[in-house]
């Protein structure tokens, strides 16, 4: 029973993105409201996942890919979730949820599969360093979503064109406090992520940093963000190109999955 | 019989509509004296800017409309002949459906408008206060209320704007959100400009500065907006600090151009500016709109966005005529059911009484009962012959929804009611509303005021019903 909770949340999934683009595109309230209990119904179904998985390692469920890419399917639906809750952006059902099905169908691949990290590498700053890196790389999904809906936002009203579409979409005002929140505090978890690789990468293999993909996207994605923030408060760049360095720094956050190997 | 006698914008000139318009004082005594009309049982007006409605419930088609011609007559001074060049009348579910449509705003002016909803509630309330609605213009009205709610709901109607200042507003919301606490720059103290300003301050712009060429101006419409005026020589540093911009000054030569708002964007740090430009010839340079943050509108951009709107309203209008098609069925089939409630009250008083002589006959055998074994064994009696009444009950009202009154009816009445007793409304009436004909006004609706306006009897059971509740049945047989 256990095993299905996963394939479960999986169909789940796909249903509440079906809901969300009907919902969408016919402007309908009762489709937009169904597909949110959906993706809470395959938020829930998750959980049930990672508890399972959790209780076959015995600590936190962030061992190998599969379990990483189930981590980080749950935590980009709870993002969703809380932006929904918070600011009813219903437009971003159509961003995150296709990303945390992405990530739910590749753990259901890897699962049986993935590698697991050795026993020594599973300490306390392994665990710190995988839950903040995740958490921060689902925020940061926000951000990227915020920031796909900015230049959509921004490229109708300048064409002057199909401007009905606008009304389901959030204003633009609303996509940069809500991009630029999200953008911080993922900020912040990365940083932690990245500080705490290089505590593990030190006791694990010697030295602080490799020529891996999954140690050099991260910070490169790092580094965009912080131009991006920099410039933000400092220069007060904003609109266009702060969504398109937003859209590259998530590019290369999502790199840093391809290269994970634990 | 519902009789409906209007005039509107396409079918009059400002100059009779305004002849014959009610005031808010005039309308309860107006209201008042239609229904005092003999033909008249129940009498609802609109009375707009754009319209003058007349709806009754009237003994017959030509009682009602000669009712209304006359009273027309002597409100407004206008003869029989004006009113059958300007006007027009629709009966019976004609009457219903333009009501419906009036209501929705499917028959405004300006397609799919919501404020008439508004007048429509206010006049319904006029006619409540006045006395002069009885259960079925309640019904009625309450049904065209509940259709308006739904297609506005469903089909969006009146979503989208479709004037040019409300364009500009819808805009300012797609990029700002919420207006409260923007601010606004105008240029030029034009007409339109201040309309545009007018709306965007209805939505909460906090501030307003006017810059026109003559101070004076400006100053004095500053005022209208609780705002203030600018010199017009230093109008640009205002850019840097306001939020929307709207020009429309009869200048010849272009008073903003890309450089100006390229510096002002440097200096607002990146934070969008909405211009809206409705100034022919134009005033803002258009490449201004390929700036970032930055994001220019001018008149023709605005109405492109009006007629998309007007498009998208016209497309809702079809479904919302359907929904209208399925409200006027709604409440014609309440209507019908109207007719079967004094067959109704007739079997269940028929049934009652002879359970009541049974419980008096058996009453020696059943020896002597305490109050509450009495009380019991009328209950008892009641509740079962309640539920032997409930199927034939229902049958004569699905009957009456199909509009297969007459036979079902008589079948009932010989079935149940003892003879002299079930004929005082039979069956085979076209409009149950004109039960008053043959039961006397006043009396068999339980709707018509009274001489000193108060309501009769048992009045308010029946409007408490609604037309659905009615339809529903079971409950109040």
């Amino acid at each position: 029973m256990g095993s299905l909770w996963l394939p479960a949340a999986l169909v789940l999934l796909v249903s509440g993105i079906f809901l969300a683009a009907v919902g969408t595109t016919y402007r309908s309230d009762s489709s937009r409201a169904a597909s949110v209990a959906v993706f809470a119904g395959a938020w829930l179904l998750e959980l049930l996942a990672i508890v399972r998985q959790g209780q076959g390692v015995g600590s936190l469920p962030i061992t190998n890919l599969g379990q990483f890419l189930l981590m980080l399917s749950w935590a980009i639906l709870t993002s969703h979730l809380v932006v929904w809750l918070r600011w009813r952006v219903q437009a971003l059902g159509l961003v995150l949820p296709p990303i945390a099905a992405l990530a739910a169908f590749g753990s259901l691949g890897l699962l049986p599969a993935a590698a697991a990290t050795p026993q020594a590498g599973r300490g306390g700053w392994f665990l710190f360093h995988t839950a903040s890196a995740t958490v921060g790389l689902a925020i940061l999904t926000v951000a990227f979503g915020m920031a796909v809906i900015y230049l959509v936002l921004d490229r109708l009203l300048k064409s002057k064109r199909r401007l009905n579409v606008l009304e389901r979409l959030p204003s633009l005002d609303s996509c940069d406090r809500i991009g630029l929140l999200a953008l911080s505090l993922g900020f912040l978890l990365l940083s932690l992520g990245i500080a705490t690789g290089v505590v593990v990468n030190t006791n694990l293999h010697q030295r602080l940093i490799s020529a891996e993909l999954k140690q050099t996207s991260p910070l490169l994605a790092w580094g965009v963000f912080a131009v991006v923030l920099f410039s933000r408060s400092i220069l007060g760049l904003r609109g266009r190109k702060s969504a398109y360095l937003t859209i590259a720094g998530f590019a290369f956050g999502l790199l840093t999955v391809l290269g994970i190997s634990f | 019989m519902l009789v409906l006698l209007g005039l509107n914008h396409r079918s009059a000139p400002v100059e009779v509509r305004e002849r014959l318009a009610f005031t808010e004082e005039e309308l309860d005594r107006e209201l008042r004296k239609l229904a005092g009309h003999a033909a008249v049982h129940e009498a609802f007006i609109l009375s707009t800017c754009n319209r003058v409605e007349i709806l009754v419930r009237a003994e017959g088609p030509s009682a009602g409309l000669d009712a209304v011609r006359g009273f027309l007559a002597e409100h407004a001074a206008v003869t029989h002949e004006e009113l059958d060049r300007y006007g027009y009348h629709y009966l019976g579910r004609d009457a219903v459906r333009h009501l419906f449509e009036v209501a929705g705003g499917l028959d405004s002016m300006i397609l799919g408008e919501p404020q008439i909803t508004g007048q429509v509630k206010r006049a319904y309330r006029a006619a409540q206060q006045a006395g002069t609605t009885g259960t079925v213009l309640e019904g009625l009205l309450r049904q065209a209320l509940a259709t308006t709610k739904r297609l506005r709901t469903e089909t969006g109607i009146s979503r989208h704007p479709v004037s040019v200042a409300s364009a500009a507003v819808e805009l300012a919301e797609r990029i700002f959100g919420k207006l409260s606490g923007r601010t606004a720059l105008l240029l030029g103290a034009g007409k339109m400009a201040a309309l545009v300003a007018t709306h965007l301050r209805a939505h909460g712009v906090g501030r307003v500065v006017v810059s026109s060429r003559t101070y004076n101006r400006a100053e004095t419409l500053a005022r209208r907006f609780d705002g203030h005026a600018a010199n017009w020589d230093r109008s640009r540093e205002h850019l840097e600090r306001v939020d929307i911009v709207i020009s429309g000054t009869g200048a010849m030569n272009q008073i903003l151009g890309k450089d100006d708002v390229q510096r002002a964007l440097r200096a607002r740090r990146g934070k969008p500016l909405l211009l809206i430009d409705i100034a022919v010839p134009r005033d803002i340079d258009p490449a201004v709109n390929e700036l970032d943050n930055a994001y220019l509108y001018d008149v023709d951009d605005l109405q492109g966005v009006v007629d998309n709107n007007m498009e998208a309203r016209n497309q809702a209008a079809a479904a919302a005529r359907e929904l209208v098609t399925v409200g006027v069925d709604s409440f014609e089939r309440w209507h019908q059911s109207l007719a079967v409630a004094p067959t109704i009250v007739s079997m269940r008083e028929a049934v009652l009484e002879l359970g009541r002589r049974e419980v008096e006959r058996f009453r020696r055998r059943l020896g002597p009962l305490t109050p509450d074994q009495d009380a019991a064994v009328q209950e008892l009696t009641r509740a079962v012959l309640q539920k032997i009444l409930h199927r034939p009950i229902r049958h004569l009202k699905a009957a009456a929804e199909r509009g297969d009154l007459v036979s079902t009816t008589r079948l009932m009445q010989e079935l149940f009611v003892p003879d002299g007793r079930g004929g005082r409304d039979g069956p085979g009436r076209g409009d149950s509303g004109d039960a008053g004909r043959r039961r006397g006004r006043g009396e068999a609706d339980g709707s018509r005021p009274t001489a000193d306006g108060e309501r009769p009897a048992g009045d308010d059971d029946r409007e408490g019903r609604g037309p659905f509740r009615a339809l529903r049945g079971g409950k109040e047989s």
